[in-house]
């Protein structure tokens, strides 16, 4: 189960945020914990180097990606590795709606694209499309395999 | 909900809408809702970065006003949009352009202010409220353009997902305002999600089964957004099974028949694309639909889904099988057939290029070959594990680490010790004989195919194959490969230590089919099977072997697990260290790992989270290898010394108890030591950094620190105290010398020989107490002598007679003198009595005062009736009874001791009390009478043991061991039951603890730059939890968790249940005693004296009482014994609904004071959980 997804920017500021299967009143300590763990880590971090945290039980994988950070959180079958894998797509997916790794103003501008990007990755808490080019086809609302 | 944008300053959409496409162009620099960056409006530097690139943002600010200028001249942009120009859109405006534009959707501009401003601010709200759906189902209706569409089942699919209560919705983001306030927009006012919510079901659903070939894509993405809406309604959880079962009805047949044809699918023809984007979107709804077992259909789709050439729905269909295999592997297997088979289309799947497809399939095969139910279908479970073994092969590393987990029997945290020893077994085990190539594999047969392949390749031992993966993994750069690696190796020890754990009995036999059977199956083994076997015979003679035993595979994976430590990740660094603490065996040298552990600790960057789970961890291990105790133990000591402002006090502590029971009786002694290891550490010395490689080395250099390890200390006190003579078993209720004995013994020297020669444990944990007694803090001091007067009381002569020299001595403070020169003054005011313990000790040594002048007159008593040769009369043996009793009373209010057996004067009494129950029909029963439960000293600690522990102490009389054990809540189902360290125990055993991680290092909330959160929307939601939080923990800004601040220590140590001392009864004027020192500052002095109030109190009362007790008999037993007409029990269970009022529960006995307009004045015997001992209730709650 992909607990977590949270696009922050680099002074914490939560950008997007999709829980599944997170009680409310524990998001509030997800989001600071997150944060938390950014502010310590990703400052001397390269542009999608993957961080590791854990938490319990919990897998937390992070990275920065342009201006943004980004942290993806899951459990399960989702442990660090195949949290690498959501990562992997769901920066490639940023990288192709941005044009290249974002600034916090190109993320804003392609806001509501990223949000569709990520409605196609992960979906209720479990991964979905992976592919670059799927995701691109059915944020257009093309068929994942084109007729 | 609303303040959300409104009191925060900058929110999100501020941050969006500052984009200057949306603003209109004249004065748009001079327009920004905030006053972050000023040279936003050019979209270029991120508004709140531009501090940080002042450079680049000088320039930026020159070319956008320049480009401002500029569009001033040519305001091309200034399209009649909303008015959005000086504060960033409200959500109603959105929700108005919405219905606006909707109603325009036919024109270019229209769709393009939708895609490109409308929709995509409309995102940053948590929720949709159904007011705009109409809106949307009108454009879902009529708007052909794509981008606008695709948006379009983006907002009614989270219309749908929304549960009811906002909360739960998947979406982060502004909360959504209030809808009631949105009831003044004029399209259409007033609509509730029960409205729109059928309508856009039945639309999205009539969409989603059309077959018509133009809305192919629309089809897909109804049919994603329908799976969206909550399934908990069983209306909905129907349609939506209809409509996936009918698609796949008609997709996933049809591709059966043409099965064959897969492998040319992607030149595919256009209906097989058509079919397979289908079969994707279906099975991706199956996924997302409850798991039905027991329903053939929908295994049989799941399965058919395997086959299917979209590599997502074959994940999907793999998800959903290998779930259902872990319930019903029986069904599975027989429904999957011959796919497991080589040319099968499992076997597909190992070429699938989707990773969580083959972690599935690893999953899947472990349950199918593992599973009971198969076992009289060997071929089958054979297929799957070698599908398995295959898998170990794996380009990624996380399908291979789920093979490897699966190969440990690792799969949640549930399974058995047996399956992981299996597990271990197999894995040191087992061959992989067919890593055949695809081709082969898929013309072959299988014996055909196995024959070839062998041939080609080698067969590989599992451990060999492993082994090398693990070492290369270790080299990677990435720290989640890392920290998988190190996890996985943690999985191995498990597995190892279950293994070793089951060793004796187990496997042995096997063990030589097994190396017979790999000798006959390749000779390149022969050398390894051999030592290996011997190994496993004798676990203990471990050594280092050859390079190819596993001793020597797993030797060179630990080296390479070791340098990992030089992560620069503390995650990684401890998982690498939990991975050593189970791989850590008893036999093995422990300096290593001791002084690996050592370092890391010395590194401040280690969270305190973190710290705690490797506690746990040593928890665990224990839990999985009890030899290990005292191994354990000294890595927890090093936890203790080194970051004593991090761990959490509690988890040690149970992690003491459980050692030193686990110990056994021979480790005991050694287990104290190792505890009381903490008090021999010197006090911190304050700015002083000293060498910190050193293990004993306190390394408590800042004042919090300092702190903590007081509290630490403090508790180590105690538990020395509670367990002392239970590690050294000494009893006075087994103690074989009679008083007399010692009384002869007054030298103070000769008495310390005679000790010590008689129980070393007992003696030296005295001595510590001793020592503590004088140095140390204040609390220390006071858990010293209470820790003493616990082991006088439980102990035999001469310890009594020692520590009651010595309390004597204490209280009349000259012994201080004689210490002081030695330790350095701490600045304290000693106090009158030179100790400032008199006051404490004199009720403590009131006790002891009284039962030796007790056992003098016994004696005295005994010689006149023997040397005249008297009987004892009646009256006489209900004197000595009532003392007996009285001392009894007074006595288990300092601490436990099982009543029956305990003799406060002495074994000669013994008989002549036994001769008066006898006679009086007295029955030794503990139960509600004990003071010590009356009066709520073993309030929480022993309740719950009460309830089936009072029937056998009753008839039989309690094993002292296990009376200790009790006492100290030593046994596991004490400790199951209560403190709140065996949650965080018992979840870690269990796995478990998904729950949200505790960011209250309060230090990173205050030293956070202020422009983190303080501007954001976040913040508003913050505020009011973070000012509760402050309120409710921590009155000194200082972290209450890791620092243990005085007041953290004292409401733990008074108020928690792992103290179950005299002053853990809560008087009821404790709480307001302890309200008082939260709301003082933290300051050391203040707290002290608070404390010293907070001590007395309930100390002053109880004095009085058991002295008053003592001219009239005890208080309490005179009521009882004078038969108080208005006792009654509690009829049910009752919350007081005010301050004056009791909380009962069922079956409690109370004492009726008087009754006053239907409420009864009632009478705890003891006070309840919330202090509380009297108050009112109402009549018809208890039976008079």
């Amino acid at each position: 189960m992909i607990l977590a997804v949270l696009f922050a920017n680099s002074d914490g500021n939560i950008l997007i945020e999709r829980f599944h299967g997170v009680p409310a009143e524990e998001r509030l300590h997800w989001r600071s914990f997150l944060v938390k763990l950014g502010s310590e880590n990703l400052k001397g971090a390269k542009n999608e180097e993957l961080l590791v945290a854990s938490h319990k039980s919990v897998s937390i994988v992070y990275t920065m990606i342009g201006d943004v950070c980004l942290y993806i959180v899951g459990k399960d079958e989702y442990d660090e590795l195949a949290l690498s894998e959501v990562i992997f797509a769901v920066t490639s997916a940023v990288k192709d709606v941005c044009g290249k790794p974002p600034t916090e103003r190109l993320f804003l501008d392609k806001y509501g694209r990223i949000c569709l990007c990520l409605d196609e990755i992960v979906w209720k808490g479990l991964l979905e499309n992976t592919e670059k080019d799927r995701v691109r086809r059915l944020i257009r609302l093309k068929p994942p395999v084109e007729p | 909900m609303a303040s959300g944008q409104d009191s925060s300053g900058t929110t999100l959409m501020d941050l969006i809408t500052s984009d200057p496409s949306a603003a209109s162009a004249p004065g748009a620099s001079s327009q920004q809702p905030s006053s972050s960056g000023g040279g936003g409006s050019l979209g270029r530097p991120a508004p709140a970065a531009a501090d940080r690139k002042s450079k680049r943002a000088t320039l930026m600010q020159i070319q956008s006003d320049t480009i401002s200028a500029a569009k001033a001249f040519n305001p091309v942009k200034a399209l009649p949009q909303r008015n959005r120009k000086k504060k960033p859109v409200s959500y109603s405006q959105l929700a108005r352009s919405i219905h606006e534009l909707a109603a325009t959707c036919d024109q270019k501009s229209s769709q393009r202010q939708l895609v490109n401003s409308v929709f995509p601010k409309l995102a940053v709200y948590n929720s949709v409220d159904p007011s705009v759906a109409p809106s949307l189902l009108m454009l879902h209706q009529q708007c052909e353009d794509r981008n606008v569409l695709r948006y379009v089942y983006y907002y009614l699919a989270r219309i749908l997902a929304d549960n009811d209560s906002q909360g739960l919705s998947a979406a982060g983001g502004i909360p959504t305002p209030n809808w009631d306030a949105l009831a003044d927009i004029d399209t259409v006012g007033g609509v509730t999600r029960a409205d729109v919510v059928p309508r856009i079901v039945d639309q999205l659903s009539a969409e989603s089964t059309s077959d018509d070939v133009e809305f192919h894509a629309r089809r897909l993405a109804a049919l994603k957004a329908l799976t969206s809406s909550s399934t908990s309604s069983s209306e909905m959880l129907e349609k939506l099974n209809e409509i996936v079962f009918g698609i796949l009805e008609k997709v996933a047949d049809s591709k059966q028949k043409r099965k064959k044809g897969i492998f040319t699918k992607q030149g595919g023809d256009k209906e097989s694309i058509l079919r397979s984007n289908l079969q994707y979107a279906s099975l991706s709804a199956l996924r997302r639909l409850p798991l039905d077992l027991g329903n053939p259909a929908f295994l049989h789709r799941a399965v058919q889904g395997i086959e299917f050439s979209d590599p997502v729905a074959v994940r999907h269909a793999l998800s959903i099988i290998s779930e259902i295999a872990v319930r019903d592997p029986y069904s599975v297997a027989m429904a999957l057939g011959k796919s497991a088979q080589p040319g099968g289309a499992l076997q597909d799947i190992l070429h699938l290029h989707d990773v969580l497809a083959r972690v599935y399939l690893a999953k899947l095969c472990h349950s199918i070959s593992r599973a009971r139910v198969l076992d009289e279908r060997p071929d089958i479970k054979s297929q799957y594990s070698s599908l398995l073994y295959q898998l170990l092969l794996d380009p990624s590393d996380r399908v291979c680490f789920e093979a490897i987990l699966c190969v440990l029997g690792k799969v949640d945290n549930t399974e058995s010790t047996e399956d992981r020893a299996g597990g271990w077994i197999r894995l040191t085990r087992e061959i992989l004989k067919l890593p055949e190539a695809p081709s082969v594999a898929s013309k072959g047969v299988l014996s055909k195919a196995s024959e070839k392949s062998s041939k080609a390749r080698r067969p590989q031992p599992l451990i060999k194959l492993v082994m090398r993966r693990l070492e290369s993994s270790f080299r990677s750069f990435s720290r989640p490969v890392l920290h998988a690696a190190a996890r996985v190796v943690q999985e191995m020890g498990k597995s190892r230590a279950a293994a070793y754990a089951l060793g004796a009995y187990d496997e042995g036999a096997n063990l030589q089919a097994y190396s017979d059977n790999v000798e006959s199956l390749d000779s390149d083994l022969n050398e390894n099977s051999q030592p290996e076997a011997t190994r496993k015979a004798k676990p203990p003679s471990n050594g280092h072997g050859g390079l190819d035993t596993v001793a020597g595979l797993l030797a060179s994976l630990m080296e390479v697990v070791r340098t990992t430590v030089a992560c620069e990740c503390v995650y990684v660094r401890a998982m690498v260290i939990k991975a050593l603490i189970w791989m850590q065996n008893p036999h093995e040298s422990l300096d290593e790992l001791k002084s690996i552990i050592a370092c890391e600790l010395s590194d401040p960057a280690w969270p305190s989270s973190l710290l705690n789970d490797v506690l746990l961890t040593l928890h665990a291990r224990f839990k999985a290898t009890p030899d290990m105790a005292v191994t354990l133990l000294e890595i927890a000591r090093i936890f203790a010394t080194k970051v004593p402002g991090k761990i959490d006090a509690d988890v040690l502590q149970l992690l003491w108890k459980t050692c030193l029971v686990g110990a056994g009786p021979d480790g005991k002694h050694t287990a104290l030591e190792a505890v009381t290891i903490v008090l021999d550490l010197p006090p911190p010395q304050p700015g002083s950094m000293s060498v910190l490689t050193s293990v004993d080395m306190v390394s408590a250099s800042d004042p919090k620190s300092a702190m903590a390890l007081q509290r630490l200390v403090q508790a180590a006190v105690w538990f020395l105290g509670e367990n002392a003579n239970y590690a050294a078993s000494e009893y006075a209720w087994e103690s074989a010398t009679p008083p007399g004995t010692a009384l002869m013994m007054l030298d103070a020297d000769k008495m310390v020989a005679a000790a010590s020669s008689r129980n070393p444990t007992l003696a030296s944990a005295l001595t510590r107490l001793q020592r503590c007694a004088f140095s140390g803090s204040w609390e220390i001091r006071i858990a010293a002598v209470q820790a003493l007067t616990t082991i006088a009381i439980r102990s035999g002569e001469p310890y009594r007679l020692q520590i009651y020299e010595f309390l004597h001595a204490l209280s009349l403070g000259g012994v201080q003198s004689n210490f002081s020169e030695l330790q350095l003054s701490n600045g304290e005011n000693q106090g009158a009595s030179g100790t400032g313990l008199g006051s404490l000790i004199s009720p403590m040594l009131k006790v002891l005062d009284e039962m030796y002048r007790a056992q003098d007159e016994l004696a005295r008593d005994t010689r006149q009736h023997d040397n005249s040769k008297q009987e004892w009369s009646d009256d006489e043996l209900k004197k000595l009874y009532e003392t007996h009793e009285r001392l009894l009373d007074f006595v288990s209010l300092f601490c436990f001791v099982p009543r029956i057996k305990y003799l406060p004067l002495g074994p000669t009494s013994a008989k002549l009390i036994e001769i008066y129950r006898n006679r009086h029909n007295i029955s030794a029963s503990v139960g509600l009478s004990d003071p010590a439960v009356a009066t709520g000293i073993s309030d929480l600690m022993y309740e719950s043991k009460d309830a089936h522990k009072e029937t056998p102490t009753m008839q039989s009389g309690i094993d002292p061991d296990l009376a200790m054990a009790w006492a100290a809540g030593l046994e596991d189902d004490v400790w199951e039951n209560n403190a709140p360290a065996v949650d965080k125990v018992k979840d870690f055993l269990a796995g478990a603890g998904t729950d949200a991680p505790d960011v209250d290092d309060e230090e990173y909330m205050n030293s956070r730059p202020s422009a983190g959160y303080d501007d954001m929307w976040a913040k508003t939601i913050l505020e009011t939890y973070e000012a509760d939080e402050d309120d409710g923990r921590s009155s000194g800004g200082s972290s209450p968790e890791s620092t243990g601040s005085v007041e953290t220590s004292i409401s733990s140590h008074f108020g928690g249940m792992n103290y179950p001392s005299l002053f853990s009864s809560k008087p009821p004027s404790y709480g307001a005693s302890q309200q008082t020192i939260r709301e003082e500052p933290p300051s050391y002095t203040t707290s002290v004296l608070q404390k010293r109030e907070s001590f007395d109190n309930p100390l002053a009362g109880r004095g009085g009482r058991s002295s008053g007790g003592r001219s009239s008999g005890s208080h309490e037993d005179s009521e009882k014994s004078s038969g108080n007409p208005h006792s009654g029990k509690a009829l049910y269970d009752f919350t007081a609904g005010g301050d004056d009022e009791l909380s009962l529960n069922s079956g409690e006995d109370v004492e009726i004071e008087y009754e006053v307009d239907g409420w009864y004045y009632v009478k705890k015997k003891r006070p309840g959980r919330d202090g509380k001992i009297a108050g009112l209730v109402p009549v018809l709650y208890v039976s008079s």
